[in-house]
């Protein structure tokens, strides 16, 4: 029973993704908004929006700051484990 | 390490080093650079001092509570500062909003130099821990 209702539920929820993918532009249009003014107004109107002469950081820590912030919480995963695996003073307590 | 002139040399440029670290990360959003690699460039003059020095003065003064410390502080300060910007985005909901300053100042670009520091704390400790954790096993 249980493993039909979890089968059942992951087709629905497989097919609700894909009906929401069919909604997204085709990939490689011309016509995507990707490939028209998003990097304009990254270049246009950086300075206006975020303060920034580099255009790389008010990318980077503006408009796609939760990207870097994944990123931050990557390094900080890896230390820690890092930490905790390696070091040879823990142990000895 | 023995050598007597890679201590001396090691002495004399550690603090140049550094320097350049902090210029690079609190001018990043002025020039090229910023959090990432100013970070770098701190751990790696952490990690110069570790090699340099000799063993029993090599330890740099900071403890795994420290970095575990320091690594959860910038961390969290990051999602504080960039959660508020996110949620008063826009100026609809009447928040206090950050000014953004003149371009081409250092106080400038509202949460921009907040942000870089917070990356930078956390990169130069990744760095430093792997270096010494993986060569000798302690902070």
């Amino acid at each position: 029973m249980k493993k039909i209702l979890s089968v059942t539920l992951t087709i629905v929820f497989i097919g609700i993704l894909l009906f929401a993918l069919s909604e997204c532009p085709e990939f490689g249009n011309i016509s995507n908004p990707a490939n028209n003014y998003v990097s304009h107004r990254y270049i246009d109107q950086c300075v206006k929006d975020t303060g920034a002469i580099n255009i790389i950081t008010g990318i980077i820590l503006d408009y796609r700051a939760f990207d870097t912030f994944g990123e931050s919480i990557v390094l900080f995963a890896a230390a820690i484990s890092v930490i905790v695996v390696l070091n040879k003073s823990r142990e000895q307590v | 390490m023995k050598d007597e002139i890679l201590r001396e040399i090691g002495k004399f440029i550690i603090p140049f080093i550094q320097m350049f670290g902090i210029y690079v990360i609190f001018n990043g959003h002025l020039s090229p650079g910023g959090g990432f690699s100013g970070g770098t460039v701190l751990g790696v003059s952490l990690i110069l001092h570790r090699l340099t020095e000799e063993p029993h003065r090599a330890s740099t003064g900071i403890s795994e509570k420290a970095v575990i410390g320091f690594m959860c502080f910038s961390l969290m300060l990051y999602g504080i500062l960039k959660g508020y910007s996110f949620i008063s985005g826009g100026g609809e909901l009447g928040l206090l909003e950050i000014p953004l300053g003149t371009p081409g100042r250092i106080l400038s670009g509202g949460m921009l130099l907040p942000l870089n520091i917070a990356v930078g704390v956390i990169v130069c400790f990744t760095i430093y821990t792997f270096y010494t954790l993986f060569d000798k096993g302690e902070i």
